[in-house]
């Protein structure tokens, strides 16, 4: 099933994911509107610090949204039954109108994937942009460390990369 | 093969759907005592609060059982298992036949002795029955008890408080929640109760009820003593009492049985009772504890979600094995966000580890607790965000020595677990997504 992959050695943490994420979840949908609104929309996909001490280049970094988890542990947590997986998309999908904000699902999200939406108290997630060809955060990335591919593909990829991608570093 | 679950809340719910996925001929019967079906008890005090309508208890479509081809019997309660028989007797003598008998009947509200449960006004919190009641009670102004402050009776005083309600908590403990947090965390707790109008007496108990026409009027409190010695406190008026002394397992229909019992119904990894099969899952069965190595009864919903999927998977003949439990909390309420998993208070003078950070003024509090570079317990106090990153090292048993000294900084997420551990990581980066393997036919 197609995912989004994101190759930390072509992510240079310019955080375009977020801000096109946020735009594509915004009411508007154009940046400067969006910037706007109240609340303010949230990005699902965050850019994470990957080392802590800086390499000989640079910083590795890592763009993070849900993995839409095959046996994912929120479906158990969710004490509302808010959250399915589509057994078909595979999408994993919150229903804003059954949550909470009892964060069971924070509680038990492996990756640290939910977003907490702190006006409404409601918790949030990537989609996958399901209503898109391309997610927006895979769309946006200039370097072309976001993908949406098939897993075999991403690994094909980052095999063939000339530098050591995803190696133990130290 | 003729399947029958007896209960229908999480664990029974997903050892059905679980069953289905690997089974989708075989007749399933559904039993329970509650004339209600599939509601979420986590949600009855956001009920009680009128955070949500009546409506939204409901945890599964209304069409659930029937989509899944599942018969359901409600209002009616197992008496007995007869494991030679291979069936179950109910309370109107009816019996019902199983090849595969699954027991997730889960728990029933402790009442200690000295409250009486005929007088009006003094109820538990466990069944949405129990919820309506409590609900018509419900008077602004009034004055309410709760007893205990683990979290039940923290929902329940939050939720009583919402509705215009004077709260007074009575807990024995020095402070609330004492099974899921420390002082540390407790100090804020208690700061935030205060501002919001909740009394808490601490170190307390109730001693006796008193009514007035068969309502209650007061309870009368006691002084409990570091040794567990009680001696007379102040009387305390109130209307309403809502007693939150924890939940013991509903195991009396395996009494007599060859069904191994503890704490809680004795279950190995496929979720099997000691009978072969009969299968427990839930607040009623005992399992492997993660964090500390020991048989206990975790009574959550997403433990007892878990297991019943292990269940419905191995009850369908394939197999696939649990882990174990972690015991695990999310509570919230205005001002706090608190999560805490695992051993939070350890033992002295045995190896644990303990990192803490409070920012008392920023009301932020966080705790991790490690034994031989392992995360063995975590609270969280308004910085839960990555608790789940965390809760995933403590149950792979993930040495973090290379991110020991980082796991407590605001910092700390994903990304830092997938620097430290490289390939292992990534191939859990990359797997999440794609169905695992089928499990093995037995």
């Amino acid at each position: 099933m197609k995912e989004i992959f994101c190759n930390i050695d072509r992510c240079l943490a310019c955080k375009s994911c977020e801000i096109a994420c946020a735009i594509a979840h915004s009411q508007s949908g154009e940046l400067i509107k969006a910037l706007q609104e109240v609340p303010s929309p949230n990005h699902h996909v965050t850019v994470l610090k990957v080392d802590d001490k800086g390499g000989k280049v640079r910083l590795r970094s890592v763009a993070l949204q849900c993995r839409q988890c095959s046996e994912p542990a929120c479906v158990d947590a969710c004490i509302a039954g808010g959250i399915v997986k589509d057994e078909i998309t595979g999408i994993v999908r919150f229903d804003r109108d059954r949550c909470v904000g009892c964060w069971s699902c924070t509680m038990v999200c492996p990756f640290g994937a939910v977003i907490r939406e702190q006006d409404s108290k409601i918790a949030v997630k990537c989609d996958r942009c399901e209503d898109r060809e391309q997610p927006a955060c895979v769309e946006a990335c200039p370097t072309g460390a976001l993908v949406f591919c098939e897993p075999e593909e991403f690994e094909a990829l980052l095999a063939g990369s000339s530098s050591a991608i995803w190696e133990e570093s130290k | 093969m003729r399947v029958v679950i007896i209960g229908n809340s999480a664990a029974g719910t997903g050892a059905l759907e679980a069953f289905r996925k690997w089974d989708r001929d075989s007749p399933v019967t559904v039993i329970s005592d509650e004339t209600a079906s599939l509601y979420s008890r986590c949600l009855l005090s956001y009920y009680m609060a009128d955070d949500i309508d009546q409506s939204r208890l409901a945890f599964r479509a209304r069409d659930f059982h029937k989509r899944l081809r599942a018969k359901v019997i409600l209002g009616r309660k197992v008496e007995l298992v007869d494991p030679e028989k291979q069936h179950v007797i109910c309370d109107d003598g009816s019996k019902v036949g199983y090849d595969r008998l699954l027991i997730a009947t889960g728990g029933s509200a402790k009442l200690p002795s000295n409250i009486p449960s005929n007088v009006d006004g003094v109820f538990v919190l466990r069944t949405i029955a129990d919820a309506e009641v409590i609900r018509r009670c419900i008077h602004s102004g009034k004055r309410a008890v709760v007893l205990g402050g683990g979290l039940v009776g923290m929902k329940a005083a939050f939720a009583l408080r919402k509705r215009g309600m004077e709260v007074t908590v009575v807990v024995r403990s020095p402070f609330v929640l004492s099974q899921m947090i420390d002082a540390g965390a407790a100090r804020i707790v208690m700061a935030r109760l205060k501002e919001h109008g909740i009394e808490t007496l601490t170190g307390a108990d109730v001693s006796e009820v008193e009514s007035v026409k068969r309502h209650i009027s007061a309870v009368k409190t006691a002084i409990v003593d570091s040794k567990g010695l009680e001696s007379s406190g102040k009387l305390q008026p109130c209307d309403l009492l809502v007693v939150a002394k924890g939940v013991t397992p509903n195991m009396q229909m395996v009494n007599g049985t060859e069904i191994q019992c503890n704490r809680g119904i004795i279950t190995n990894s496929k979720m099997q009772t000691s009978v072969e099969n009969i299968y427990a899952a839930g607040d009623v069965a005992e399992t492997y504890d993660i964090a500390t190595q020991q048989q206990s009864v975790n009574a959550l919903w997403t433990c007892a979600m878990q297991q019943g999927k292990i269940a419905g998977i191995n009850m369908a003949g394939r197999a696939k094995d649990y882990d174990g439990s972690v015991g695990m909390n999310s509570i919230n309420f205005p001002g706090v966000d608190l999560i805490s998993f695992g051993m939070v208070r350890p033992p002295e003078n045995q190896g644990y580890e303990v990192q803490t950070d409070g920012r008392a003024g920023a009301r932020i509090y966080k705790k991790v607790v490690l034994k031989d570079n392992r995360i063995k317990g975590l609270v969280l106090v308004n910085r839960i965000d990555n608790a789940g990153v965390l809760l995933s090292l403590l149950s792979r048993k993930v040495d973090v020595t290379g991110i020991k000294s980082e796991l407590l900084s605001d910092g700390f997420n994903f990304g830092r677990v997938l620097g430290s551990r490289g390939a292992a990581e990534q191939a859990r980066y990359l797997k999440a997504s794609q169905p695992t393997e089928s499990y093995d036919e037995k």
